[in-house]
């Protein structure tokens, strides 16, 4: 299974814009997406806003985002962009 | 189907109303907005269930059937780290639609150069499955939308 780890850089965390920008990037991709906190906890899926919300990765926390199959280390690189992305 | 009822008194506008492309382009999903009557009040849950996370500014409460609602109350006021905002509720409360979460005054939100309108998003809703959305003057607690 691909994975990437990524330090959530947005000030108000993994919340609204941000969230919403990786989940639809996730959502047009054609594999399963999970998101974890490093630190433990269950992964949740990439693909839903409420989830990743629940989430509620805050800055500086390190989450790791799983992919696996076909065009998962881009759909990887470009998730791991939007969560490291201020 | 659900009932999602406003949270706020004031003006139903569409989405693509919302001065934000995040909220305004759907991102984070289909729902509407209200223009909130400029005044201290509460703004309520839009449906019945767990209050699943609970910021001063926004709020995401989850049905029994595993359906969240967000509200959050005016554009970019996570700048404001709280300032503004009473909680009347806590994170992990059954709640009823209708009730009390969080008291602010949408006029102290404008006053600070932000806009006070309140998205009000079905997430995860699929494409065409919010429909009968209100129009023009709203109460807390009125219909909203449906969510098929």
């Amino acid at each position: 299974m691909g994975e990437r780890k990524a330090r959530v850089a947005a000030e108000v965390g993994l919340h609204a814009r941000p969230a919403a920008t990786f989940v639809q990037t996730a959502m047009k991709a054609p594999m399963d997406i999970t998101v974890a906190r490093t630190s433990g906890g269950d992964p949740v899926s990439g693909k839903s806003i409420l989830q990743i919300l629940a989430l509620d990765v805050r800055q500086g926390e390190e989450v790791v985002i799983k992919a696996e199959g076909e065009g998962s280390e881009e759909v990887l690189d470009r998730l791991a962009e939007i969560v490291s992305t201020p | 189907m659900t009932t999602v009822l406003a949270p706020v008194e004031g003006a139903a506008v569409g989405l693509s109303a919302v001065p934000d492309p995040v909220f305004s382009a759907g991102m984070v999903g289909p729902g509407a907005a209200i223009d909130p009557c400029r005044g201290p009040g509460a703004a309520v849950a839009p449906i019945s269930g767990k209050i699943m996370k609970l910021h001063p500014h926004a709020y995401v409460i989850v049905g029994d059937d595993g359906r969240g609602v967000l509200v959050h109350l005016g554009i970019d006021t996570v700048q404001l780290r709280g300032k503004g905002f009473r909680l009347l509720a806590a994170e992990g409360d059954r709640v009823r639609a209708g009730q009390p979460v969080v008291a602010w005054d949408p006029a102290e939100i404008e006053a600070g150069g932000r806009s006070p309108v309140c998205p009000v998003v079905a997430l995860d809703a699929l494409d065409g499955t919010v429909t009968a959305l209100a129009e023009g003057a709203v109460r807390a607690g009125d219909k909203l939308f449906q969510w098929t």
